[in-house]
């Protein structure tokens, strides 16, 4: 029998993760011989990878084949993170996997396309026109005593600096902690939208500002992760009491996965050595990783937090409906690079925030 | 014709502007082509491979391989940069065939040495994290086996393309050849660490930084931050010798990286931003070396009931006597850092704490109050505006170090002060914070509240028995700190239920014991709470039986907690057989003609 690699999830906190297969590129499907497929869903949780000598198989939240459509990726997705959103919890939606996997297609949709009512419009947009819809529908049935506020800023986090993409003259910007509103990104612009159509507007403008690379390898490449964050505030009124609840949506296109090799979801690498002047600056992250095995005792851990995982601290465990679309390439060629997003996805199921409440009750039990 | 004269004047001039192109102008590359210079340092490569073929028939077979060798290493490291892998390897393989009979050999042993670094590199790039290993390891063997035998400064590999006039000095020669055995050192600390020889890879790490700071260019602060992050692995071995050591080691250096002008001199405002923060960050490190110190030295004197345990002192302090007296002997050289100079300042910080278990109270404040000050030093920087979860954390820190050194005080009355400070610290914190962003920080500041509480309400009551009869105002204090005890736990035990407020039918593996014990205490708190009014008495210890309850009727239905909460339980039992009667008996008092 095949090995299931996980238990079914329980319900709870734990991060969803949908895996999303991507249709191969007209003609390399043909050119890569044999199917040139490395993979197969079998069912809407479990996919094969077709690795040897066993295949793998994996189980996940939901898993969507090559034929699923836009819309129903979102309403599997993202529906249920943008209507707890509005009951005033924090969402998160992360897109990952390599370069050329579908990332951008999933959240944006069509690269060429400007149109925010295209058919084949990602889940940004369309989470965008569900938020709204919920908006004016609260609105309608509380009447007056009920109003909204939307506001969004869109960063970039790139070689650990932030970038504010709705303002590109800015130069870094910096993470800070408020004890009543948590993480923020200081200065960054925050634009009070009024529509999904609006909204959408801001975005494309955003994207249009991201930093992108071309190798020999990769035609392109996404090398920043880029977070588009909606505040939703709702203010009601009864009789004197006021009621103000307020949430967040991070949505969330990371940068490719094969780029990301020195961040700690990756695993820790070498690091290049092609200068040898250069400074051994990874010899930190390792030191980190033995202190991160320690057992359990007190201690400081000096260099922890990448900006993103600072910024998505919240979303990782703790008080947030978060999921993660993993998306892959079926292609053969594509395997090392598909096994290894599923090897994260997988882990991703696992995360919890470690953080636990400190008790001692030694010597309190009498 | 081509190594005669101007002929290879041009091929080392070619090979020259590869290297700069690689190591230089690639980190000018646009952010749209980041591998153009590497790209053309290639071509130009490529092109000294070819004009060396064609001098073959002239030159002598030994010299012309070991160049052919530097160009194969060149194109390997050039490969494996653009993310070309399996080029990169033949590369890099052809240079260690070329080597192969000469690695030995001054002119050849540190391109040896390199190539096989960067095999290691390739393959854990290739996620091989073994093969990359036998690389490194036999890269390391090379560099002792060569020192033992040899040991003369050897050939940098770029003077095999570099005129007799423009050779290196053997200074230079020596500091590139370490650099190198330096980087296989650091690489394999990475390999040790993926294969989870731990132990190992801390070694590694170790060295790496002696050696940086021996032969190395290093940059201070990143050196001092290493250091302080390694003295948190010697933390968790309970090694605090060599975690203080190294905690010496970092403030030293970092104090250097602040004397040193900037080369640009206009320093922004950011870097001195940052600068400020490493320094909060080592405070950080120190902090958890006090408190690491007080509180293994608690476990080793307390007895089962968490008090200190006087004769355990007695002895533990003859052993140290001992001790003292052998030590002379042998203190560990090999984790030394630095040189005479920069020892002689790491002496004089280690000075400044013990590293030894304190074993009375005199000895755990004199530890207490230099850890006191780094608190004081650290949230300088880390300010509850901007820095929430960091100020917060020091706070907690701050706490514990009160509650440990409360351990070692005699005085209840005293010990009680030093709980007071703590939950004004806590509660100052508590009351602003959000637990929508801060869920986890929020519910360990409720369970350390209620814990404190009622750890205060124990001595209270300690210090009452001792009185002839319990005067109102201690009762009125011991109730008082018994309900905000329950009040604390209920928040946290509040945090848990799901968005409906319904508590959760089966606890999550990370809060379970936490939970238990919150349940546990609260029994407890009702137990103790003193009235004089028998029906209050009665629905008092009504209320203590339904949390005993609880544990007794989880544990039957999720037996899989049964470990997490033995002793608990094993008491939740008893009293769940025990109160029933009790209870029985005072409603018999109550109504005495039924």
């Amino acid at each position: 029998a095949l090995p299931l690699l996980n238990s079914p999830s329980v319900e709870g906190d734990a991060i969803k993760v949908y895996v999303r297969v991507r249709p191969p590129s007209e003609g390399t499907a043909l050119t890569d011989g044999d199917q040139g497929l490395c993979l197969s869903v079998l069912s809407s949780n479990t996919i094969r990878l077709h690795s040897k000598p066993e295949p793998k198989i994996f189980t996940f939240d939901y898993v969507a084949n090559m034929e699923t459509t836009q819309e129903s990726v979102f309403s599997s997705v993202a529906k249920n993170i943008v209507e707890s959103c509005m009951n005033g919890y924090n969402g998160t939606i992360f897109a990952y996997g390599q370069t050329g996997s579908g990332k951008t297609f999933t959240m944006m949709g069509p690269s060429d396309s400007d149109n925010f009512t295209h058919s084949l419009r990602g889940v940004i947009p369309r989470s965008f026109e569900y938020l709204f819809f919920l908006i004016e529908r609260e609105k309608e049935k509380a009447g007056s005593g009920k109003s909204f506020l939307c506001k969004c800023s869109f960063i970039e986090i790139y070689n650990e600096q932030i970038f504010d993409l709705l303002d590109s003259a800015s130069a870094g910007l910096f993470l800070r902690e408020h004890i009543k509103k948590g993480v923020f990104v200081d200065g960054a612009v925050e634009q009070v939208l009024s529509s999904a159509a609006e909204a959408y507007q801001v975005l494309t403008m955003g994207w249009r500002n991201r930093r992108v690379a071309s190798t020999s390898m990769n035609r392109e490449s996404s090398r920043s992760h880029a977070v588009f964050t909606i505040t939703v505030e709702s203010m009601e009124k009864n009789n004197e009491i006021v009621n103000i609840r307020s949430s967040l949506l991070n949505l969330v296109d990371l940068a490719g996965s094969e780029r990301q090799k020195d961040t700690h979801t990756e695993g820790l690498r070498l690091k290049e050595a092609g200068n040898i002047n250069r400074s051994l600056s990874c010899l930190g992250q390792v030191i980190t990783a033995l202190v991160d095995v320690g057992n359990g005792k007190q201690r400081h851990i000096c260099y922890r937090d990448s900006k993103l995982t600072f910024l998505l601290r919240d979303s990782l465990g703790g008080n947030a409906k978060t999921c993660i679309i993993a998306n892959v390439h079926p292609g053969s060629r594509c395997f090392g690079e598909t096994l290894s997003t599923l090897n994260f996805a997988q882990r991703a199921k696992l995360i919890k925030n470690k953080a636990v409440v400190n008790e001692d009750t030694q010597g309190n039990v009498s | 014709m081509a190594a005669a004269g101007g002929g290879w004047a041009a091929v080392c001039e070619k090979f020259r502007t590869a290297r700069t192109l690689s190591t230089v102008e690639s980190r000018k590359d646009p952010e749209t082509e980041p591998y153009r210079s590497k790209y053309s340092a290639r071509a130009l490569l490529q092109e000294v491979k070819q004009l060396l073929s064609a001098a073959e028939e002239g030159g002598e077979a030994r010299l012309l391989a070991v160049r052919r060798a530097v160009l194969e290493y060149e194109l390997g490291v050039n490969h494996t940069d653009t993310e070309e892998l399996s080029a990169g390897e033949e590369h890099l393989q052809r240079c260690t065939q070329l080597l192969e009979p000469h690695r030995l050999s001054p002119d050849c042993v540190s391109l040896y040495i390199q190539a096989q670094n960067n095999l290691g590199i390739l393959w854990s790039l290739r996620d091989e994290i073994k093969t990359a290993q036998t690389y490194l390891e036999s890269a390391e063997a090379l560099y002792n086996q060569y020192m033992k035998e040899d040991g003369n400064p050897p050939l940098d590999p770029s003077e095999h393309f570099m005129a007799e006039e423009e050779k290196i000095t053997d200074q230079e020669r020596s500091k590139r050849f370490e650099k190198a055995y330096t980087h296989t050192l650091y690489y394999l600390a990475q390999v040790y660490q993926h294969l989870e020889m731990i132990e190992k890879a801390a070694q590694y790490c170790h060295t790496t930084l002696k050696r940086q700071l021996e032969y190395c260019g290093y940059n201070p602060v990143e050196w001092a931050l290493n250091a302080a992050t390694l003295s948190q692995y010697y933390l968790s071995k309970q090694c605090f010798m060599e975690a203080r050591h190294c905690l010496a080691a970092a403030s030293v250096i970092f104090s250097q990286a602040g004397q040193v002008p900037s080369a640009e001199d206009n320093e922004t405002e950011q870097d001195q931003q940052d600068l400020r923060q490493r320094k909060a960050e080592i405070a950080r490190c120190w902090i958890k070396y006090c408190l690491n110190l007080l509180q293994s030295a608690r476990k080793l004197l307390e007895d089962n009931i968490g008090e200190l345990d006087p004769d355990r002192q007695l002895e533990l302090k003859a052993q140290r006597k001992k001790e003292e007296d052998e030590k002379e002997k042998g203190r560990k050289k090999a984790v030394l850092f630095g040189t005479s100079d920069i020892c002689d300042s790491v002496l004089a910080i280690e000075e400044k704490v013990s590293s030894v278990y304190p074993l009375d109270f005199q000895e755990a404040r004199e530890i207490f109050l230099v850890g006191q000050n780094y608190v004081l030093e650290a949230k300088e920087f880390f300010q509850v505006d901007g820095y929430v979860t960091d100020h917060i954390e020091i706070v907690q820190d701050h706490s514990a170090l009160f509650k440990v050194l409360a351990f070692f005080e005699e005085d209840y009355e005293r010990r009680c002060k030093m709980h007071k400070r703590r939950l004004d610290m806590l509660e100052s914190i508590y009351v602003d914070l959000n637990p929508q962003y801060y869920l986890l920080i929020s519910r360990q500041l409720q369970f350390e509240l209620a814990d404190t509480y009622y750890e205060m309400m124990d001595l209270k009551i300690a210090i009452g028995n001792r009185l002839e009869e319990l005067d109102s105002h201690t009762i009125k204090k011991i109730n008082s700190l018994a309900q905000l005890a329950i009040k604390y736990y209920e928040l946290f035990l509040d945090s848990l239920r799901n968005p409906d407020r319904v508590f959760p039918e089966q606890l999550e593996e990370d809060v379970l014991r936490p939970a238990m014990v919150a349940k546990f205490h609260i029994a407890r708190l009702y137990g103790k709470l003193i009235t004089s009014d028998s029906k209050k008495q009665l629905e008092n210890m009504q209320t203590s039986l339904e949390y005993y309850m609880f544990l007794v009727d989880y544990c039957e239905k999720y037996p899989g907690a049964v470990r997490a909460v033995e002793t608990e339980l094993e008491l939740s039992k008893e009293m769940v057989g025990l109160l029933p009667t009790r209870m029985e008996r005072l409603r018999a008092k109550l109504c005495p003609f039924i």
